[in-house]
């Protein structure tokens, strides 16, 4: 079962009201700013609550996907499929429940029951002190995307070891038309740009449906583990973080392939997110497993990319830890450095 | 690119092609690769132009490239990462990083600015493309191509991870990241037609199956 973590329950709960008079005491809040934050709570709204079908431009990299992403909300039941135009026939399809992820080029079917409703694309948390102490948000110039009014809206990291984003949000509805991962200097990473939108009453159940057939495929299941297993496990955690950062949520987690479970911690700045997975190494696992015959697998060590962001692995006191996360480089390996093993709480 | 399709896309990235020419634009682009591969340069130049990248591009700057360009036959230059970057996932206690080892997840890192900081892509090409709505006069452009070598591996255990970290991602990221899994095929694939350099440590991007795999009836 996961654990909300005591600092997490405190960053959600926040009041808006605090984090205003907050800043306003240190005199770093314009008009213009609140402006900014009241279309990125509109843009998390329309994101939510709004049915849409679009079909974007995923840019990275000098490297370019479509994809087409289709949101319904009906009767309290919020049901997405994001799906892969290019050939891979990769798909997502999630309801309140479970996030699928359809891989027919792998013959495998991914399912992990969902605890968050957001969507797909991605919506900005609440803007809190927290938030507002590593990231500047400002309005930029308005411009046009598909031929629409839209607003722009920059939210820059102070530091680098966060990412920053720039929206362009449509001026009727909020929606971010075109999105741009950026780096501390401003550089873009990664945008998508959407080439279609269309927000319609309702959306056909077959709009919804997975194009793929999955006669034949591994269905793998991953998810939350046991409470007794992660007990054994809860006593790793990052003895130091970048400024900003701090634990959200702990938990024990079944990877795929794994036999013992690996214990799953989330840190957050309040707008960026790393999880960190501790797992017992290749030999204890390979002494504990019941299938002999399942090869171990060595541990890891370095830095993967992994699309925008980054995974970091190392060893700590014979655990493999593995930092990951859409942040740069320098956080997931300053995170999963860090990780130490703490005497178990007392209670 | 056709010289119609380069003001469509031009006219598209300024937000001002009508919707009946975006939706053929999209046609097009879903259908090619290779003028996907061009649009996608092009917006990023684009981008660079118009100084939203945060880093406005002088055309000072871009004279002295072109003058570089001139002089330089097109070829990608030799990549120019930190050391330290181009590490490799490996196993510790093995002697060798064993490519193709089924079931041994070994991850290609991606061999460009990887290294906090580094911001300048190494590895370049040449394009000659012209920007008549951002500039007079036609300029070279050096823009940072699609890497050569295959940009990731998603090897079972990093899918695993990224899939399992997706769910508490807050913010766009999240989006960026499933993005990610959608496409990483993309990457394999292409790799595989290039060769992948020939020493790239490669594994399977097939999620680990787990022991309570089911096979669908």
């Amino acid at each position: 079962m996961m654990r909300r973590g005591s600092r997490s329950r405190a960053h959600w709960l926040i009041p808006y009201a605090a984090a205003g008079v907050l800043s306003l005491g240190l005199g770093q809040r314009s008009g213009a700013a609140d402006e900014a934050r009241d279309w990125l709570e509109k843009m998390n709204q329309a994101l939510a609550s709004r049915n849409y079908d679009g079909t974007f431009f995923h840019l990275s990299e000098g490297r370019v996907e479509t994809m087409r992403i289709v949101h319904r909300v009906k009767a309290g039941r919020v049901t997405e499929r994001l799906q892969s135009l290019d050939g891979s026939g990769r798909e997502f399809v999630r309801n309140n429940d479970e996030l699928t992820c359809f891989l027919p080029d792998q013959h495998t079917v991914l399912v992990e029951p969902r605890q968050d409703h957001g969507p797909f694309l991605g919506s900005l948390p609440r803007f809190g002190a927290d938030v507002d102490e590593f990231y500047v948000i400002q309005s930029l110039p308005a411009s046009r995307v598909l031929g629409r009014p839209a607003r722009v809206i920059a939210v820059n990291p102070k530091d680098q070891y966060r990412f920053g984003y720039r929206l362009w949000l449509d001026e009727n509805t909020a929606m971010p038309l075109k999105t741009q991962l950026c780096d501390a200097h401003g550089q873009v990473i990664e945008q998508i740009l959407f080439a279609r939108l269309e927000m319609p009453e309702s959306i056909a159940d077959a709009d919804l449906a997975p194009a793929v057939r999955t006669e034949g495929m591994h269905w793998v299941r991953q998810g939350p583990t046991s409470e007794p297993a992660a007990a054994a496990l809860s006593a790793y955690r990052a003895a130091e973080l970048p400024p900003g950062f701090h634990l959200t949520v702990s938990g024990a987690q079944t990877l795929g392939g794994a036999s013992v479970p690996a214990e799953h911690l989330v840190y957050s700045d309040g707008l960026a997110t790393v999880s960190v997975f501790v797992e017992p190494d290749a030999a204890a696992q390979a002494s504990t497993t019941a299938t002999p015959s399942a090869q171990p697998e060595p541990p890891m060590e370095g830095l993967a990319r992994v699309g925008s962001g980054f995974a970091f692995s190392t060893v700590v006191q014979g655990h493999q830890v593995t930092a990951v996360g859409e942040v740069p480089a320098q956080t997931v390996e300053f995170i999963a450095h860090s990780v130490k093993s703490f005497p178990p709480p007392a209670h | 690119m056709s010289e119609q399709i380069r003001e469509q896309v031009s006219a598209f990235l300024d937000g001002e092609l009508p919707i009946s020419e975006t939706e053929l634009l999209l046609k097009r682009l879903t259908r090619d690769p290779e003028l996907r591969q061009s649009f996608g340069r092009y917006a990023l130049i684009g981008e660079t132009l118009r100084g939203t990248g945060g880093a406005s591009l002088s055309l000072g700057f871009a004279a002295r490239v072109n003058r570089t360009i001139d002089r330089e036959p097109v070829a990608p230059a030799a990549p120019a990462v930190r050391a330290r970057a181009l590490r490799w996932w490996k196993p510790i206690a093995g002697t060798a990083v064993a490519a193709g080892v089924a079931g041994v997840a070994l991850v290609a890192l991606q061999q460009r600015a990887v290294a906090p900081g580094v911001t300048a892509a190494p590895s370049m090409v040449v394009q000659n493309v012209r920007l008549a709505s951002a500039v007079k006069e036609p300029i070279s452009y050096t823009v940072p191509a699609p890497t050569a070598a295959p940009a990731m591996m998603a090897p079972a255990r990093l899918t695993n991870y990224v899939f399992a970290h997706s769910k508490y991602s807050v913010g766009l990221g999240q989006g960026n990241l499933l993005s990610t899994l959608l496409t990483e095929d993309a990457d394999d694939a292409q790799g595989a037609a290039e060769g992948a350099n020939g020493n790239t440590p490669r594994a399977s991007a097939a999620p680990a199956v787990s022991r309570d795999t089911q096979t669908a009836p």
